[in-house]
């Protein structure tokens, strides 16, 4: 069988591809720039799938944010999972699903499943997720049953060829929880600002530069 | 050892009787229930559990908490034909699930590449595997044979580590797919442990001792309600490397307060791990009446 092409980004993450089926813990602190790192390298697909798990903000703001890194949405392509529980308004650019907490791991992972088989049912094989963010599910459940739904996830979409991207923020955990949940994915993406700019290096990615160097996005 | 691959439990007849063909004709190892209760009972067997949502006895989601008590790596996957509406998951005390629609187009191939997949890499534990879990579980495997005719020399040797590292209790165990099950031990008494329960799940995961000075502050365990139970608040551990470089198993020790543990102390364990895989090693290729140089 032909290996499939890599998942690819906007030239200014400095990112190569993604090999299909590769989850991706993209790490750092909110205000650094790490979680519209994960909704860009979420929504840059072309003709691709996307699914956002969104725990702190709703559905709404998700599209603005991705509206803002250039982000092109539409229903046939796009889902969210809304655990803030607002309704978006009609007409809306995703298909949106609400869970009323984050709390509801067995509530996000089924609306999850739904929208990834809604994609499929229509032809769509190549999705990217993004989970925004472990550390919201982490504050509110325990670090046992988040290990279960960051594996079960990671474990959906490597075996349908997709990718998966998980934020969390490491300086709010203890450094044995963030290390425990990085095990799941296959690599890892530290993200920083030091005052000059968002920053990315990645770790344990074939093919991705192990140096810190910049990125030029509207953050 | 797990005795099949997949457990399909739905009520409908003709809905069971399809699913079960689809996976079979995958090349999986399947059974088949009806109910809640018969679906329990065959629950020990398998690696992943497809369950429908709606039953006369219960639901699915019910089936999926029973079954991770029983089971706790099982990977469970809700096949349903009702509408997210319709099922109850508030209920469901946060469950992780995987879930398919009956309802979605070409959803068949879907269900077999997720359970195939489910069932070769285990994708629902709790815990991370070690990147050659394969390889390293038909290393042990290999060791199954004489296990049990290490045990007094392997209880010597955790008796041993008791006195020389000053701690109450010492195991010497391996990590199979679902359970760590000890070999030889002092001051416990305890066969075998769920693998999402043990520390050593963590441990294997690490080419150095392993030092949790104090199990509470540990956020990888300090929810355990095993652990809780048990006392423990120390532990260290020493891998059971095989000569060709897959770790089998741990050489532990524990203690009921917590404590620190000094770097001769790391190198003690670490040669009583060497003895303790030594003595398997020695034994295995006995009794396979191989090669015994070195």
């Amino acid at each position: 069988m032909a290996e499939q092409p890599g998942y690819t980004f906007r030239e200014e993450l400095s990112l190569n591809p993604i090999r299909p089926g590769t989850a991706v813990l993209v790490a750092g602190p909110r205000h650094d720039g790490s979680r519209e790192l994960v909704l860009t390298m979420t929504a840059d697909g072309t003709d691709e799938g996307m699914i956002v798990v969104t725990t702190n903000a709703g559905a709404r703001r998700v599209v603005e944010d991705c509206e803002r890194l250039g982000a092109q949405f539409d229903p046939e392509h796009a889902g969210i999972v809304d655990c803030v529980g607002e309704e978006p308004p009609d007409p809306f650019p995703a298909r949106v699903l609400t869970v009323s907490s984050p709390r509801d791991l067995t509530g996000i992972g089924i609306r999850y499943s739904q929208l990834h088989g809604d994609l499929h049912a229509e032809g769509i094989d190549r999705v990217r997720s993004g989970v925004v963010s472990v550390s919201t599910l982490l504050s509110l459940g325990d670090l046992q049953q988040v290990s279960r739904f960051v594996h079960t996830l990671a474990g959906r979409i490597t075996a349908v060829d997709g990718i998966d991207i998980f934020h969390i923020d490491p300086t709010i955990h203890d450094e044995r929880t963030v290390n425990t949940l990085a095990q799941f994915c296959d690599g890892r993406i530290d993200v920083r600002d030091r005052g000059e700019g968002t920053e990315l290096r990645a770790r344990g990615l074939p093919d991705q530069s192990r140096e810190w160097r910049s990125v030029d996005l509207p953050f | 050892m797990r005795g099949g691959d997949v457990l399909v439990v739905d009520p409908d007849d003709d809905d069971r009787r399809e699913t079960t063909e689809l996976l079979d004709d995958a090349g999986l190892d399947v059974q088949s229930a009806s109910t809640i209760e018969e679906g329990l009972a065959h629950l020990d067997e398998v690696a992943v559990l497809v369950t429908a949502y709606g039953f006369p006895d219960g639901t699915g989601l019910e089936l999926v908490r029973a079954a991770r008590e029983r089971t706790p790596d099982v990977a469970c996957i809700v096949f349903a034909a009702e509408t997210l509406a319709e099922m109850d998951t508030d209920h469901a005390e946060g469950e992780v699930v995987d879930y398919l629609s009956k309802e979605t187009s070409g959803v068949e191939e879907l269900l077999v590449d997720l359970v195939t997949h489910s069932v070769e890499e285990r994708t629902q534990t709790a815990y991370p595997h070690p990147e050659d879990e394969r390889e390293r579980l038909a290393a042990v495997e290999r060791y199954e044979s004489v296990a049990e005719t290490a045990g007094a020399a392997l209880d010597r040797l955790a008796q041993l580590a008791c006195a020389t590292l000053d701690v109450s209790m010492a195991s010497v165990g391996v990590v199979d797919e679902r359970e760590q099950r000890i070999l030889g031990c002092h001051g416990v008494a305890i066969d075998a442990v769920d693998r999402e329960q043990s520390v050593c799940t963590y441990a294997i995961l690490d080419d150095e001792v392993t030092v949790v000075e104090d199990l509470r502050d540990d956020p990888r365990f300090a929810d355990n309600g095993l652990l809780d139970r048990s006392g423990l608040r120390f532990y260290a551990s020493a891998n059971l490397t095989t000569p060709d470089g897959f770790v089998v198993g741990t050489f532990c020790v524990y203690d009921g307060e917590p404590r620190s543990f000094s770097a001769a102390d790391r190198d003690h364990l670490r040669s009583l791990a060497a003895e303790a895989m030594d003595q398997l090693e020695l034994r295995r290729r006995l009794r396979e009446g191989g090669d015994t140089d070195g």
